[in-house]
């Protein structure tokens, strides 16, 4: 059987997520729920039909092709406990007030998506990077789409959490060309108490990959508070010393995704927090920098 | 090229004074070319044989008694109008419909002209009444056509007639004029004038040929003569030489192009007149300057920058209405950089760098920057190209020649020198040094054919909700296309009609003898320019609107042939009450798929849309026996024509402004700029003969680092390599943008990009300048 992965998004003309021009396919699951997600509507696997409020202008055409009764005229539209996803009402809808988050693609569907910017890719040693969510809840269906890339010269890159087994994946990963690995929090009391279980994974993940001699470049989002505290930047250089690694990407947090909570309903409480200032980005920069560790770039 | 350590070139203190003293100067209306022509017409009109002789003698009175003026510093000499920036009103032919401003050019709100008060009651007094029964439109059509023509020129929704001012658009044939100067146009009039087989009409020709060189000569004189009195002895130097004899160096070269770059701007309408492929054309001179001692290229580049402000002294003269069509005062002088030799080799060479640096170091609004690119083209010259662009100011634009000469062989031009095309005006691509294209004859509107459609014949503007039993034969969109052809072709008949009436009157009365000494085949057929005397004719029609066709016919193909959700009547009385009360029908008409998302349907669509176009003009032939070619550019009047339309089934609203040349819809593009590029590529841009434009745009934040730039490159290239012809790059700042709205004086000289030219921010209408505002906004979110 065709393997299928659930696709909430193909972002092209992408300059940051890799080399050159790139296309970013967001797989959708994720075995992490971090506080700070910028990707919300991601986290489950299944596809969901969000909500957005502002654009509704109650036409209610949404309701007229329900077949599972599952719009509500007051409150949130959606009723997800009668909501089968089947995606109706988004093609009912004039006014793009609902959206289904994630299509379900097979490898096939994907690359003939992916092909028609391979001009792009090729003048500007671009490619496809694939991010979620978390990429590798999809290995059958990514192991189909790298081996399409690699027929026809498309660069890969992965960018991982690295919260599943890895050698279980070997194959797999051997299959990248490129691997950007997110490390988070480092102490593994408060990686427990903010991102629950898969500190020791992602531990283990990281080490796997450096030894395997994957090509890896390691990154960390800036989290004010969470992972920019000055213990856990020394945790961070610390670790990425015994990989043997001493270069680094910082990701500065911006606080868009809160938005996108309200539309799938979410649980994720709001942070409040601010976007990330350059003040803070460069003082975090230089003090990575004082320490001999290279950051590759800036988002 | 040191293109790693590279500094940014800046023009010597002495160019950097002149610029100044340049901007210092407002625009102003030179009035001396329409009093000297009218006092000249009014005694002389009887007294010569023919027109090219009265009209040869007509310019040699205004040169011999034009004002000449030297300004402190100046490397290049000779003056535009009396004025150090001045528009000509070439009264005789469009100039006495740009003058319905008279009264108010000094207090408009766009292009504000100064104009002196005894000038302007002249104007008033004696130019206008002599001309207003004998210019070209008056000479053109019978006094009841020409008020409803009039009406329609000055505030047009189906059409523009460009060639109402004159024809202009072509390249004269500087690389030989730098290497003959007069005395070999002499000699290659007297070996004409001996042949055997030469009439009356020719011979009348030659004699007005005759008569322009020495007004030429005699005119340069008297600035040799000026020089001498200033003590200057740089320029008396140079125009001991000038325009005589051959260009002995890039001094004289310059100073020889612009004194026929003046003339020829002088005797007809100032639009188009392109220098072509400079770095070529001047390279040997270059390069023996090269070996000379004390050579200093900084000294050259200096020399092309003061050029560069000569070029920049000219000024349209458009009123307030005309303004609308082409806002910014273009006046498309192009220069060609690039490209391949006649063995498909690249063509690149030290002087195409060198002006590189000029353009990137000292902006000025003309000239019309052009580079060719190919997949011979150096890629350190691509590259360099792409590090301008980022440095802002919209130039050089790209051109393909990979899909450019296969293009021009498909309309007629020779396979064998398809090679050596430039650029004319704003896009046009055309073969350099003998052909006379009018490239820019007319300007269409090819979306308002959809409207006068589903109005069964009417314009719908304002119309209520009717029955509508001509929709009833539309049953797919093979009907609809279908009806959409004959509409488009009966309106071109229409057009074919005004523009034949056109170029019959102004070959017969305003024949342009000199500008016919710098075309290959006039003086070998002893024929004027615009009499067919050219070896390569043409006219040039374009196309406004594939856009919003394209998506207009795919939410009729969705709502009504698909889904059935519509009937073709409700959509057309929902376009005629400009969607009131139709929100759903609106937002339903607005989410489907438009053109410039990668998608088949909507991109087939503008496909059929476009070669539609094709067939419908290429069915003509112009009086100087040359074909017409379509483009898809629209200068400003994508806004000037969109202000007179109702609503279209896309969901544009009435009075919005069409889609800018061939790009999508502003902000139905949604998928990035790859999606965009990728389906203008799909089109088969090799049809379109007469040249394209396609406009995006960056925030400047985007190309800022290497990466960036790297990115900006391999956009350009991957969509050449798919097909696409032409592409242009804006990279601005939205919120220096805004800025310059709110403080235009503090930003007088910042450059942007529009349909196929540059032009200062501050000179746009105030729509046009939010226009690239929101434009810029949305690739930047």
């Amino acid at each position: 059987m065709t393997p299928t992965a659930p696709i909430f998004e193909i972002q092209r003309f992408s300059l940051h997520d890799g080399p050159g021009i790139r296309s970013l396919v967001f797989l959708k699951g994720c075995a992490l729920h971090c506080p700070w997600c910028q990707n919300p509507e991601s986290q489950a696997s299944d596809p969901v039909v969000a909500f957005y409020r502002d654009r509704c202008k109650e036409s209610f055409c949404c309701e007229e092709v329900c077949q599972d009764s599952a719009i509500s005229r007051t409150g949130f539209r959606i009723d997800y406990e009668r909501c089968s996803g089947c995606g109706d009402c988004v093609a009912a809808c004039a006014y793009d007030a609902l959206r289904r988050i994630g299509e379900v693609h097979t490898p096939e569907l994907l690359m003939q998506k992916l092909l028609a910017d391979r001009a792009y890719y090729q003048q500007s040693g671009g490619g496809v990077t694939f991010s979620g969510g978390e990429p590798l809840l999809h290995p059958l269906f990514l192991d189909r789409v790298l081996d399409l890339c690699a027929r026809e010269s498309i660069h890969t890159n992965l960018e991982t959490s690295g919260t599943s087994s890895f050698e279980r994946h070997e194959a797999l990963l051997r299959k990248f060309d490129l691997i950007y690995f997110d490390l988070k929090i480092l102490d593994p009391e408060l990686h427990r108490e903010h991102l629950g279980g898969g500190y020791d994974i992602i531990v283990h993940n990281a080490a796997w990959l450096a030894e395997g001699k994957y090509p890896v470049e390691f990154r960390l989002p800036l989290i004010p508070g969470y992972t920019d505290t000055e213990a856990n930047i020394e945790h961070v250089i610390e670790r990425l010393g015994r990989l043997g690694m001493n270069a680094i990407h910082l990701l500065a947090y911006h606080n868009m995704g809160e938005t996108k909570i309200d539309i799938i309903q979410g649980k994720q409480p709001k942070l409040g927090l601010p976007r990330y200032s350059e003040e803070l980005f460069e003082k975090t920069q230089r003090h990575f920098e004082e320490r001999g560790i290279e950051v590759l770039n800036r988002h | 090229m040191d293109a790693k350590q590279r500094v940014l070139w800046r023009p010597s203190p002495r160019v950097q004074q002149l610029y100044e003293d340049h901007s210092k100067s407002s625009p102003a209306v030179g009035a001396e070319r329409a009093i000297h022509y009218t006092d000249f017409y009014k005694q002389e009109a009887q007294g010569y044989g023919s027109a090219s002789l009265l009209n040869a003698h007509c310019l040699a009175h205004h040169l011999s008694h034009r004002t000449i003026q030297i300004h402190p510093g100046e490397l290049v000499v000779g003056s535009h109008t009396e004025h150090r920036i001045g528009a000509i009103c070439h009264v005789e032919r469009a100039g006495v419909a740009m003058l319905e401003d008279i009264l108010s050019f000094e207090k408009r709100a766009v292009n504000p002209l100064r104009i002196r008060s005894e000038d302007k009651w002249k104007l008033v007094r004696s130019v206008i009444p002599y001309w207003l029964k004998r210019n070209l439109s008056a000479r053109a059509f019978p006094l009841r056509e020409q008020v409803g023509y009039l009406r329609e020129q000055l505030g047009s929704a189906h059409f523009v007639i460009n060639e109402a001012g004159g024809v202009a658009h072509f390249l004269p044939d500087y690389g030989e004029l730098v290497r003959i100067g007069t005395e070999g146009i002499r000699r290659k009039l007297e070996k004409r004038w001996a042949g055997e087989d030469t009439n009356e009409e020719q011979r009348e020709q030659l004699e007005a040929n005759h008569v322009c060189v020495a007004a030429l000569e005699h005119f340069a004189d008297r600035y040799r003569a000026e020089a001498e009195r200033l003590g200057r002895d740089d320029l008396v130097a140079v125009l001991r030489n000038v325009p005589r004899k051959p260009a002995a160096n890039l001094h004289e070269a310059l100073q020889l192009i612009w004194f026929f770059q003046l003339v020829i701007q002088i005797e007809s309408i100032d639009q188009g007149i392109s220098l072509g492929r400079i770095d070529q054309y001047l390279y040997e001179l270059f390069c023996r300057e090269k070996e000379q001692a004390g050579f200093d290229a900084d000294h050259v580049r200096d020399l092309f920058a003061a050029f560069c402000i000569k070029l920049s002294e000219v000024i349209p003269l458009f009123s307030s209405r005309s303004t609308e069509y082409f806002a910014g005062l273009p006046n498309g002088q192009a220069l060609t950089l690039g490209g391949v030799d006649g063995s498909g080799r690249d063509a690149t060479n030290e002087l195409s760098f060198l002006l590189l640096d000029v353009l990137e170091g000292f902006k000025t609004r003309q000239p019309n920057w052009h580079a060719r690119i190919s997949k011979s083209t150096d890629p350190a010259f691509a590259h360099r190209v792409v590090e301008v662009i980022a440095g802002g100011g919209g130039s050089p634009a790209l051109y393909n020649d990979d899909v450019i000469m296969p293009a021009m062989a498909r309309r007629g031009v020779d396979p064998a020198k398809v090679w050596n095309y430039a650029t004319v005006g704003c896009v046009e691509p055309a073969l350099s040094c003998e052909s006379f294209t009018s490239s820019d004859a007319a300007i269409f509107n090819l979306a308002i054919g959809l409207e006068m459609l589903l109005g069964g014949g009417q314009r719908m503007q304002g119309t209520a909700s009717r029955l509508r039993p001509w929709l009833d034969e539309i049953g797919c969109m093979d009907d609809l296309l279908h009806q959409l052809e004959e509409q488009t072709q009966g309106r071109l008949e229409k057009l074919k009609q005004a523009l034949d009436a056109i170029e019959t009157a102004n070959a017969d009365h305003f024949p342009t003898p000199f500008s016919s000494l710098t075309i290959g085949g006039c003086i070998e057929s002893a024929t004027d320019s615009t009499r067919g005397g050219a070896f390569f004719n043409a006219s040039g029609i374009q196309a406004v609107g594939v856009a919003d066709l394209a998506n207009s016919l795919a939410v009729i193909q969705t709502l009504v042939f698909d889904t059935k959700q519509y009937t073709l009547e409700e959509i057309a009385n929902a376009c005629a009450d400009d969607f009131d009360g139709q929100d759903l029908l609106h937002a339903r008409a607005r989410k489907i798929t438009g053109f410039g998302n990668d998608n088949a349907l909507v991109d087939e669509l503008a496909g059929a849309v476009a070669s539609l176009f094709d067939r419908c003009v290429s069915r003509y032939t112009n009086t100087r026996g040359g074909r017409w070619m379509p483009g898809y550019y629209s200068m400003t009047c994508h806004q000037g024509f969109g202000k007179k339309m109702a609503a279209l089934p896309s969901g544009r609203l009435a009075g919005r402004p069409l889609a800018d040349g061939l790009a999508p819809v502003d902000g139905t593009d949604l998928l990035g700029p790859t999606a965009s590029l990728n389906s203008v590529a799909s089109l088969d841009h090799e049809a379109f003969g007469n040249g394209i434009n396609v406009n995006i745009k960056f925030d400047a934040q985007t190309v800022a680092d290497a990466a960036g730039k790297a990115s900006l490159e391999a956009l350009v290239l991957g969509y050449f390599s798919q097909g696409g012809m032409q592409l242009q790059v804006n990279v601005l700042d939205p919120a220096v943008l805004e800025d310059a709205m709110r403080n235009p004086d503090e930003h007088r000289n910042l450059l942007v990009r529009i349909s196929g030219y540059c032009a200062y921010f501050v000179d746009l209408t105030p729509s046009m300048q939010q226009e690239l505002i929101d434009r810029t906004r949305q690739r930047t979110q």
